[in-house]
């Protein structure tokens, strides 16, 4: 367990992540990337569903599809012209993928099951990050990791 | 009143002062405007988007508006919006950046209350409130906002100089073995993990031991 990390219980899952390293790294970029970000009116974690309304059943699969979200479909879409902000979406990224690789395993080992509610939970995320154009739905996505953050 | 023409300077530093989840409206006046300036403020849920005029705030004279009401729902964030009226003219809209009412409020130092013994003194922490609609509403303490929440102790001996920090998650601590009729003084930091937060040390409350009766 390294300095910062702390262990997550999904049930039988338990994760360990770097919660405030990752939360520090994105404080640092948040009014830059959500300044971004023009458009009030949609929300990609927040509504119509909050993620604050999963059962805690479904928080696992949840957290472990939007981890992959996180580093299939957002960071790798997120380059700006400031090399500091880049800086900093990279180790966020590389946070993200240590922990999806350790939620992965909880999936492989059955310790993280995906109900119907999480499935269109997730699927409801989804058809948010493709209502817009994908650089537009990335940065979104990544302004809104305190969402996701606040609610981990 | 009709907006005639846009053309006056907008309000400046348009942003959120929040302090226990009183999360309050401020702004600048517009650059060399003076006095009789008017200002009307309007809000929105982020992912809902759609503008809310503020009653209370609609031509105005001040430069903040109480939004606690409008944002007391700390699982959304929000963005607020200004808008100046001078002799017949206007300025632009002008917003704040995302609020997060969880992350960007400011926290209180704890209210500290103390009891000693001959060779102890027991300490009593209580979080501050969050803000309420009104004095008879339901009051939610921080603790409730913020499950990890804990607290960091000093206790200083004055005879001595020598000072102890403690980190405490429940809200009461006993510290033991200490000497008789001696003066202990103790202050308090709230302390939250995720999200990173912490208040301001509270002011040092100080107690004496009692003395020895058996010296």
């Amino acid at each position: 367990l390294t300095a910062g990390n702390k262990i997550f219980h999904f049930g039988p899952c338990r994760v360990s992540m770097s919660l405030t390293e990752i939360r520090s790294g994105f404080t640092a970029i948040k009014a830059n990337v959500q300044a971004r970000d023009p458009v009030r009116t949609l929300s990609i974690l927040s509504h119509p569903h909050s993620l604050h309304k999963v059962k805690s059943s479904d928080r696992c699969c949840i957290t472990h599809h939007l981890f992959n979200f996180y580093v299939d479909k957002v960071f790798k879409h997120c380059k700006t012209e400031d090399s500091y902000v880049n800086r900093k979406i990279s180790s966020i990224a590389n946070s993200f993928l240590s922990v999806k690789r350790k939620l992965e395993q909880c999936r492989e080992q059955n310790k993280c099951i995906c109900g119907q509610e999480s499935k269109e939970k997730f699927e409801q995320i989804l058809l948010n990050y493709e209502a817009l154009n994908i650089t537009s739905a990335a940065i979104k996505s990544l302004g809104e990791l305190d969402i996701l953050l606040d609610w981990v | 009143s009709g907006e005639l023409y846009c053309s006056l300077p907008n309000p400046r530093n348009v942003h959120f002062e929040s302090v226990n989840m009183k999360n309050v409206l401020h702004w600048s006046a517009p650059e060399g405007t003076g006095d009789g300036v008017l200002y009307k403020v309007k809000y929105s849920v982020y992912g809902v988007g759609k503008w809310i005029r503020k009653p209370e705030c609609r031509n105005i004279n001040r430069t903040w508006c109480d939004l606690s009401s409008e944002t007391s729902d700390y699982e959304e964030q929000y963005y607020a919006s200004v808008k100046a009226f001078l002799n017949g003219k206007c300025s632009d809209w002008i917003e704040t950046t995302r609020f997060n009412p969880l992350t960007d409020t400011k926290i209180d130092p704890p209210m500290v209350s103390v009891s000693s013994t001959e060779k102890s003194i027991s300490i009593i922490l209580t979080a501050p409130e969050t803000w309420k609609r009104s004095p008879e509403g339901e009051s939610i303490s921080l603790l409730q906002v913020y499950p990890g929440l804990q607290y960091n102790v000093s206790v200083l001996n004055k005879k001595t100089k020598k000072r102890w920090f403690f980190s405490i998650s429940n809200n009461t601590l006993v510290v033991p073995q200490l000497e008789p009729d001696t003066v202990y003084c103790v202050s308090a930091q709230i302390h939250v993990i995720t999200p990173l937060l912490h208040s301001g040390f509270s002011k040092e409350y100080c107690i004496a031991t009692l003395k020895d009766k058996t010296a």
